[in-house]
């Protein structure tokens, strides 16, 4: 029970000068266990969506519902994570990853036991007592990571994870996400603008249109994906030379690329 | 690299120290009577601590101080924080107390003097309530300014992760306005130290102000030496004690928050 539904969800925020429409008619439907990943140009409201199915943000009209409830709150069903990953910087690799189970009351030796567990699947067991501006910037999002899925939530919303880090460091976290998604699915829905990443990680891909938002195109690509064969290839370069990435890429790039606000 | 620049600082010290004693030597410019020299600070120095000045033994004026410092540090530290958390956490709260705030900042906390003086006359209470006028003010903005400037992004991840909201301020909200807080209690502690003894300067029984003010009355230059150098050590030594806590509470933000916290 963790599909995601927007059935004509629309945000609007009144500025003291302006009324700017975030988010309008807004329909979508995630299935359970799906990976679905919104691509668009910036300012188009994909980080909005992001929002309301997290609880952070509620609709000026229209309806969002996760799991068959409407959202009403933030939840640990609902994991997220940040494009800054917003660890605590105060609170230890290890007691960062901690805070969700102590709120939900998980005993301390099954507690570490799964902590024990989300670090290793990480790769950061030799971090577990460093403070966050201790790490590099990928070593921090796998720690946002594991905060978000020791939780073992049914949702997990990504939020442009990998943008703020450098190229290669952002295509090791890609080819780990896939390893990770493949091996145990979760419904998830991951804002990004790179239309690679979006191909590479995506079951479906939403291509949004310019502010107001509104859904252009919904490709899907988990079919050709198993058709072609691309989770058998190690690394998402050789993914990404396939002829059918390539074609897949390009029909992705032409239609944001009309949506781009040209430029003086 | 730390042990030559200490040697440097005990250099310029004892500089310091060797112009100071020449300067009022009967070689020098300056009048002992007018600047006392060392050895007349020296014989202050063993009369208050021996047969004592102003009413007590050195001790005795210090820790009168010391524990109006200290308790005055205390009451406006804790109240001025609680105020600022408050304020900062609820917009509605701040909008209701901002006014009163801002029409009482403009009057020098030491213009209350008189007044508290008329309420209270001159025991401790009185020293107290000044310097909580005076040091309540920085741990409220400071708090207030610490909260305010959370990353939303730090509460949105807390609720998330499930922390219910009674639990936010101590999950989140202390611990990320901390550095600021601290910022606050060092200025509350700068402002104890300037309010108490302009206080005791005015009206007081026992107290480095008081040993000040006595000391001046009785033109006695190295009294009034001893009296100031005496407030000097005690205002390090509070704050190193400050430093220390701080240091213990909030290592992790030591060596720099991450530029994207």
């Amino acid at each position: 029970m963790s599909a995601i539904v927007f059935a004509g969800a629309r945000r609007v925020y009144d500025l003291p000068s302006r009324r700017v429409v975030a988010l309008e008619s807004f329909d979508l439907s995630i299935a359970e266990k799906e990976f679905v990943v919104i691509v668009g140009p910036s300012g188009c409201g994909k980080t909005t969506c992001l929002r309301l199915a997290a609880g952070f943000d509620f609709p000026s009209s229209g309806e969002v519902n996760v799991g068959g409830q409407k959202v009403t709150g933030p939840g640990p069903d609902r994991a997220v994570v940040f494009q800054h990953f917003a660890l605590f910087p105060w609170k230890t690799v290890h007691d960062n990853i901690a805070l969700g189970l102590r709120n939900a009351g998980v005993p301390a030796a099954e507690r570490e036991r799964r902590i024990e567990s989300a670090l290793k699947l990480m790769n950061l067991e030799s971090a577990a007592r460093a403070f966050p501006h201790q790490l590099s910037g990928g070593m921090q999002q796998r720690v946002a990571i594991a905060r978000a899925t020791v939780l073992d939530p049914a949702v997990l919303l990504m939020d442009e994870p990998f943008g703020a880090l450098d190229a290669q460091t952002r295509v090791v976290m890609q080819e780990e996400l896939v390893r990770l998604a493949r091996v145990n699915p979760r419904t998830v829905l991951f804002i990004t603008h790179s239309v690679e990443e979006a191909i590479y990680l995506a079951d479906r891909v939403v291509v949004m249109t310019r502010a107001p938002g509104r859904i252009k195109e919904i490709i899907a690509v988990k079919a050709l994906r198993e058709q072609e064969g691309w989770d058998t290839l190690p690394k998402i370069e050789d993914v990404m030379d396939q002829p059918s990435f390539v074609q897949l890429r390009t029909h992705v790039w032409r239609s944001l690329r009309d949506e781009q606000v040209p430029s003086e | 690299m730390p042990g030559r620049r200490g040697l440097i600082a005990a250099a310029s010290l004892l500089g310091l120290a060797l112009l100071w004693a020449w300067a009022t030597s009967p070689f020098g410019p300056v009048s002992p009577e007018r600047f006392p020299s060392p050895p007349l600070v020296g014989a202050a120095f063993l009369q208050i601590a021996t047969t004592g000045f102003a009413g007590a033994t050195l001790p005795r004026q210090v820790l009168t101080s010391l524990g109006l410092v200290i308790e005055g540090f205390l009451v406006a530290a804790s109240s001025g924080t609680a105020l600022g958390l408050a304020m900062g956490w609820n917009r509605r709260f701040a909008a209701f107390v901002n006014p009163v705030f801002q029409l009482l900042r403009p009057i020098p906390p030491l213009a209350w003097i008189p007044l508290v003086i008329l309420w209270l006359g001159l025991g401790n209470a009185a020293k107290v309530l000044v310097i909580w006028f005076a040091a309540f003010v920085p741990a409220v903005i400071n708090a207030e300014t610490g909260v305010r400037e959370i990353p939303g992004a730090l509460l949105e991840a807390a609720r998330m992760l499930g922390t219910p909201r009674h639990r936010l301020l101590v999950e989140v909200v202390v611990p990320a306005a901390a550095p600021m807080i601290f910022t606050g209690l060092r200025l509350c502690l700068q402002a104890t130290w300037t309010t108490l003894v302009a206080a005791e300067l005015v009206g007081s029984f026992y107290g480095l102000g008081h040993v000040l003010s006595e000391a001046q009355q009785d033109i006695y230059p190295g009294m009034i030496f001893v009296g100031m150098a005496a407030i000097g050590v005690c205002g390090w030594l509070t704050t190193a004690v400050l430093g220390w806590v701080e240091r213990r509470l909030l290592g992790w933000h030591a060596s720099a928050r991450p530029a994207h916290a």
